[in-house]
């Protein structure tokens, strides 16, 4: 029996992390364990996977995992994101967690073959660790799942942790927050079976049928690419206190502070990606963070 | 050092006279015959005299182009690539050290789809440190989708740079070049050349016409990041296919040339392969050497013959084929070594004729010239001997690594030296 898991999140979420929690966990219960993340730039907010094997005989595959019997996706705002796609290839009779404050069944309603839990880990991990870190969270609610031993898990937890450099205290309390997501799940018998694929290889002359130099000369083509949907948290501007001094304007790294044509200055949410400068810089303090709607 | 006057010209295929000029003076006096806008430069023995030449050349007025010395042949590489895309000819050169510091930039240019010229000039890696040439440092470059154009002599240096332009620069290509000549036995070696005459030169190649050339005011992204191994596969399966059209390209530019100019150069050249049935492969300047060998064979009633590389990149597979088939033997002269395997190209030369029927029974590897080891007339017939010997089941094979006695004798007498012996 092997199980693959893949856990989707974005960069600062603590999806490898988790990645290596179950790892962990899966070995101290005596499995064949093995884990992987893959990221691009290392970017705070981009999509990031993670994947974690375990079986109870030799793992003899490695890499990305195209056929999860488990995702855990620990960002329902990546649901619709095509490069992050965190549902794909999930297996029949597999299962799906999902960090959201949306009901189970308003997700992947096209997938009745599957499991899908919903769970608000962002509000339980604001309310015990105070802040959004979801790496011990997502990792216990897919341990339970998965049918991984309690002690086993809580183990892999703290030394995980202590290892990412945690003090004891925010151990101590990732703990009781992985207790409580443990506690509130029930292990699933799972009987998966692979969605039916079907290969077309490309021969090379149809890959190079052209000659291949694709100069990119459209100008003004970043503005497509939106960066919105990397925030985590959303600047917003308390219109009552702002003088229109132009300070986060200044220091916005990615221009995406505008004038309105009624000259107020404005947040193009399309591009923010929720660094928070402006609300570091913002002399007034007339701009708040909310979490992002994705997840709370 | 030439001058306008010496520029001879053979117009019509008539005898010229030509000039002694080096290896160095060869590529020089080629890059100013391309009319090239641009050389940023970086010394290093034994290139440097390219460099000097041409600065001499912009200083005194008799060559039209920006020359700059940049502060590594990293930077140089990155400049010669970046001005190239800005739509200039550009002309570089540099050797073995050299070549590794800018290997991070050759992947870049090449990848950019820049068409530079970058002449080489042999020289055997360190360490030990030596100055004189092997092919470790041109083969280094031969993953980095740079077309590689290899010399014998100083005539061939000249030709191939034009030739290189015109192949780089060419729609279907659009990839850099490296021409190679051997330092020292080359660059320093003056023989009889005969340089193009200008004006066939402008008609052999016409002004570059880069399809989108980085302007100021029209934007271009070039070699951007793609993040996805897919696309960046797309990418270098098209380079492999503009390198591979390569070839084709350089022979209709080779054509031409022969038009123009009188000199005929293939992908391979044979010599005394009509009935040859024991074949040396090489490369590079030691070919002169196989040659004698080939003619010293030939003396004693041997059917010897040389299959000489001078396109290394793309790799003429279909031209090895067809003149190593149905001989006896061959042996592949390396002069380069990949520690733990061999000789670079044997491979290369083996993988070709694994599936042909009427293969050479024997593909000797040989290894020999490291460093600018020299090689005597009789160190190249034993490779024939080899190959007889090792042909007739009379020697098992055994990969040659070429070192005459008297040459251990005087490395043991060294070795002994240095450790304060007598």
């Amino acid at each position: 029996m092997m199980l693959r898991v893949r856990f989707h999140g974005r960069g600062g979420q603590g999806a490898k992390t988790a990645s290596r929690i179950l790892g962990d966990a899966a070995f101290n219960d005596g499995y064949y364990s093995q884990d992987f993340p893959i990221y691009g730039a290392e970017r705070r907010g981009a999509p990031v996977a993670a994947f974690t094997r375990f079986s109870d005989g030799e793992i003899t595959e490695r890499g990305f995992i195209f056929s999860p019997d488990i995702v855990g996706v620990m960002d329902d705002s990546l649901i619709d994101d095509p490069l992050a796609n965190p549902f794909a290839g999930l297996r029949k009779g597999g299962c799906a967690v999902v960090n959201t404050t949306k009901r189970s069944d308003a997700l992947l309603a096209d997938r009745k073959d599957a499991t899908i839990i919903a769970v608000d880990l962002t509000g339980m991990a604001l309310k015990m660790l105070g802040k959004a870190v979801l790496s011990s969270g997502i990792a216990a609610a897919v341990a339970r799942v998965a049918g991984i031993g309690e002690s086993q898990f809580l183990a892999a937890v703290a030394e995980e942790l202590r290892e990412v450099g945690l003090s004891e205290e925010m151990v101590r309390k990732n703990v009781e927050l992985a207790m409580a997501v443990y506690g509130q799940l029930a292990p699933l018998e799972l009987r998966t079976e692979e969605l039916p694929t079907k290969l077309e290889l490309v021969p090379l002359a149809v890959v190079v049928s052209g000659e291949g130099m694709e100069d990119v000369t459209r100008t003004g083509n970043s503005a497509v690419r939106h960066t919105g949907n990397w925030r985590t948290f959303k600047p917003v501007i308390d219109y009552e206190k702002c003088t229109d001094c132009m300070i986060c304007y200044a220091y916005c790294p990615e221009s995406a502070m505008s004038v309105r044509e009624d000259g107020r200055v404005a947040i193009d949410y399309d591009n923010c990606k929720g660094c928070m400068i402006c609300l570091t810089e913002c002399p007034l303090r007339a701009i708040s963070q909310t979490m992002e709607g994705g997840t709370r | 050092m030439p001058t306008e006057g010496d520029l001879a010209d053979d117009g019509g295929g008539h005898a010229v006279k030509g000039k002694l000029l080096t290896g160095n003076a060869a590529a020089a006096s080629a890059a100013r015959l391309a009319r090239v806008d641009y050389i940023p430069a970086y010394p290093i023995t034994p290139q440097t005299e390219i460099i000097e030449t041409i600065a001499d050349w912009v200083r005194e007025g008799t060559m039209d182009a920006k020359f700059v010395q940049l502060e590594s042949e990293h930077s140089m590489m990155t400049a010669a690539g970046t001005a190239s895309l800005a739509g200039a000819r550009v002309f570089t050169a540099t050797s073995s050290q050299g070549l590794l510091y800018a290997m991070e930039m050759l992947y870049n240019v090449s990848g950019w789809r820049a068409p530079m010229v970058l002449v080489n000039v042999s020289r055997a890696l360190a360490a030990p440190i030596v100055l004189e040439p092997d092919h470790n440092d041109v083969l280094a470059a031969r993953d980095s989708g740079f077309i590689q154009l290899h010399s014998e002599t100083c005539q061939e240096v000249a030709d191939m740079v034009l030739l290189a332009y015109r192949v780089a620069e060419d729609s279907r290509v659009m990839l850099p070049a490296i021409v190679n000549l051997d330092g020292f036995y080359l660059s320093f070696t003056r023989e009889r050349v005969v340089l193009p005459d200008q004006k066939g030169v402008d008609s052999f190649l016409p002004p570059y016409q880069p399809p989108h050339p980085l302007r100021a005011s029209q934007p271009v992204a070039k070699g951007t990041a793609v993040m996805e191994g897919f696309v960046y596969s797309y990418f270098k399966y098209n380079m492999h296919a503009a390198a591979v059209r390569a070839k084709k390209v350089f022979s209709e530019a080779a054509r031409d040339y022969k038009e123009l100019f009188g000199r005929d150069y293939g992908p391979v050249e044979g010599y005394r392969l009509d009935d040859a049935e024991y074949v040396i492969v090489m490369s590079n300047s030691f070919t002169t050497l196989g040659r004698q060998a080939v003619n010293r064979m030939r003396e004693r009633g041997v059917p010897a013959g040389l299959l000489k590389l001078r396109m290394v990149r793309p790799f003429p597979t279909e031209e090895v084929v067809a003149l190593l088939k149905g001989r006896k033997a061959a042996a592949v002269f390396d002069q380069n070594l990949s520690p733990g395997s061999g000789g670079i190209l044997f491979p290369e030369v083996a993988a070709s004729m694994y599936h042909v029927r009427d293969r050479p029974q024997t593909i000797l590897p040989v290894v020999g010239g490291l460093g600018g080891k020299q090689l005597t007339s009789d160190e190249m017939t034993s490779i024939f001997e080899e190959m007889i010997a090792v042909n007739s089941g009379s020697k098992p094979l055994a990969p040659m690594f070429l070192m005459r006695s008297e040459e251990m004798a005087k490395v043991k007498r060294a070795v002994a030296l240095a450790e304060g012996g007598s």
